[in-house]
């Protein structure tokens, strides 16, 4: 399997492991260009208006609204992350993710949680994700941007167990939707600060 | 031990005291006499395919390089450095020609001979002093490999692998020797939950009863082609040799018919026609099962499903292995690979990992609602109450001990040791018996090893110097 070579990333948290996954084919490909966004730029207010509203919804496990607000083609993935020694030029396990989703997989986990037997969420986790170091950047494309952001999850699960807390950065590509639909999620790459996971599943979304 | 043997007569007896699954003192135990000894996965030759490719893995606290060096040969060397003891790889893969510790400086290459001793001479007055002729990093006492996966056993005088697996190596290839070039492995997802390694051994290693209740919601969302989970009870549970597993029972139909049900392109079919033996292609073409989960005494488990990855009729299937690495007697970290057929056309391994991803794995929609069950129980066998309480583990046999249904005979299922069809919990006995027969006989003392120098005083065992 080949190793998604990372020392040619680009700054920011996307990096070439969209590109790169074997189930990544059918995701817009656009990128960033240039420095961040002034912060009181309108597209950055947007964006990161975009992402609170986001949080809000993933917090509170409301599903089926998240879902709306991802594009069809949306390609969501996870890599897994593995130590290697600096200047390996890798820092994912090669082939491998925790998510690389398409909008149908994607629906199939939201429709589970719509069931009345998603045990590992029954009774609910209780959830905040915390959003931070939002960066916008234009595309090339005046519908597109591509917003950098760092996300804390703090999942407690019943009275006494400890939590869990899963940190990562995020790229998002968020495309303008026609009409009044605002901006959709068309493809984000999560990466997990952490090698092994603490937490005992991702029965959430981050 | 005395309360321990007590303990072990009712395991024997499908009699499970609760608190072997939060217990301080059953794990030590554990650790002294069953990982001293036991056949333990540690990856497969398909990770490391190149001289110099290494991946780091555990067998309970020791960190082992697994390493192919310049000539080809695959090691697992002890990542401690000779001289101070510090890690001398900290990374988790990757591709080297030695390893450098980054204390002192010394260095080995990646056969794990000692090359580099800064100073030799001044320090140590060269050879005279500290021979480095002949030093290597420590070898895992014993390393064998079947179908590329790669063992360490603790024990030096431990059987050959394919000794030890037995009857299971005839399970073992339906999972990773569906061609002549066998697998290969991407992973793991690594991730640490609050639960006994052992409740994960035996789930997968028969537990077709938990499937219908537990796994309701993945059945309701449309993932598998048949409606109803019930027809678990359909497939057979067989144990052989030193592992055990379930399977589903196919629809009527031709051997290439059964494996076209569960989703494998004519060009796999052929492949696996040529590859298996007369009696493997009956247990599917003439018998009409299936295998699922299985498990491979102690800690190694797989599984084979064929769910729905796209809005369609089709199905595809996929591969897991995965190991329970216990971290204490409340936590362990679950190490899960893909597999694929290395030979599988490029579309298929692609649609085969989706599969992996929706249905197991860190995000996998049955194995989350399995690991919220096993937490919930560890958690809850830690205390006094669970003492007194002996879980019922005898599903499939009548209180004299006769069996619920008979086992399958030769006619109904060609593949060696004992199947049963139904629910039963005829391998998590197999398991646990096995689990008893190693923790009650004592650990006898591993040899130390001295690297040169004067002898060491108080050696409890023999001493070998390196």
């Amino acid at each position: 399997m080949r190793r998604v070579r990372t020392r040619e990333r680009e700054s920011g948290n996307g990096g070439p492991y969209s590109a790169e996954s074997a189930l990544g084919g059918h995701a817009p490909r656009t990128q960033r260009t240039g420095r961040s966004l002034p912060f009181s730029d309108e597209r950055h207010l947007q964006a990161h208006h975009w992402l609170v509203e986001e949080a809000y919804l993933l917090d509170a496990q409301r599903y089926d609204e998240w879902l709306d607000l991802l594009t069809d083609d949306i390609h969501y993935l996870m890599p897994v992350r593995v130590s290697t020694a600096l200047g390996a030029g890798f820092d994912s396990a090669p082939g491998m993710a925790h998510f690389d989703e398409n909008k149908y997989s994607l629906s199939r986990r939201v429709a589970r949680f719509r069931t009345e037997h998603a045990w590992t969420e029954d009774p609910p986790s209780r959830l905040r994700h915390y959003v931070t170091n939002v960066r916008t950047f234009a595309t090339d494309d005046p519908d597109h941007v591509v917003v950098d952001s760092a996300v804390l999850l703090y999942r407690s699960r019943g009275d006494v167990r400890e939590a869990a807390i899963v940190s990562a950065g995020r790229e998002d590509l968020l495309r303008r939707m026609p009409g009044e639909a605002g901006w959709a999620l068309a493809r984000r790459t999560i990466l997990v600060d952490d090698s092994v996971l603490r937490t005992q599943n991702l029965a959430i979304f981050l | 031990m005395t309360e321990q043997s007590h303990l072990l007569e009712d395991v024997r007896r499908g009699m499970i005291p609760a608190h072997i699954y939060n217990d301080e003192e059953v794990f030590r135990l554990e650790r002294e006499r069953l990982f001293s000894r036991a056949w333990v996965f540690v990856g497969h030759e398909s990770e490391i395919p190149q001289p110099g490719d290494y991946v780091v893995r555990r067998v309970l606290e020791d960190s082992f390089i697994v390493a192919r060096g310049e000539d080809h040969e695959v090691r697992a060397l002890f990542n401690m450095c000779l001289h101070r003891g510090m890690q001398v790889c900290r990374a988790e893969m990757g591709n080297a020609s030695h390893f450098r510790c980054p204390y002192h400086g010394w260095s080995y290459r990646n056969d794990g001979r000692l090359v580099g001793l800064p100073f030799h001479k001044e320090a140590y007055g060269g050879e005279a002093g500290f021979r480095r002729k002949g030093q290597t990093l420590l070898p895992a006492p014993a390393l064998d490999t079947y179908n590329g996966l790669i063992f360490v056993s603790m024990d030096p005088d431990a059987p050959p692998l394919r000794e030890y697996l037995g009857d299971f190596a005839f399970y073992l290839d339906y999972y990773t020797k569906q061609s002549p070039s066998g697998i290969e492995l991407r992973g793991p997802q690594r991730w640490r939950i609050k639960a006994n390694w052992k409740i994960g051994a035996e789930n997968f290693a028969g537990d077709m009863y938990h499937t219908p209740q537990t796994h309701t919601s993945v059945v309701e969302i449309g993932l598998f082609r048949e409606p109803k989970a019930e027809k678990r009870k359909d497939g057979c549970t067989y144990w052989a040799g030193n592992g055990g597993g379930t399977t589903y029972k196919l629809p009527p139909g031709t051997l290439e018919e059964r494996l076209r049900y569960v989703g494998y392109p004519d060009v796999m079919v052929e492949r696996m026609k040529r590859t298996w033996s007369r009696e493997q292609l009956d247990v599917v073409g003439r018998d009409g099962f299936m295998v699922s989960a299985a498990s491979a005494f102690p800690n190694l488990s797989f599984v084979h499903n064929w769910p729905r990855v796209e809005d369609s009729e089709d199905v595809l299937p996929f591969i897991s292995i995965r190991t329970w690495q216990p971290v204490g007697p409340d936590e362990t970290e679950v190490l899960s690979w893909f597999a694929v057929d290395a030979e599988a056309p490029e579309e298929f391994k692609a649609l085969s990992y989706k599969a992996y991803l929706m249905c197991f794995g860190s995000t996998g929609m049955f194995e989350q609602d399995d690991v919220e069950n096993w937490v919930s129980l560890t958690n809850t066998a830690a205390g006094s109450m669970a003492r007194r309480l002996a879980l019922n583990s005898r599903m499939g046999l009548l209180e004299d001990d006769a069996t619920v249904v008979p086992p399958l005979s030769a006619g109904q299922f060609s593949g060696p040791g004992e199947a049963y069809v139904g629910y039963g919990e005829y391998n998590q006995r197999h398991l646990l018996r096995r689990w008893a027969d190693y923790l009650e006989r004592p650990a006898s003392p591993a040899e130390r090893i001295q690297v040169n120098g004067v002898e060491a005083a108080g050696a409890a065992g023999k001493v070998v110097r390196a």
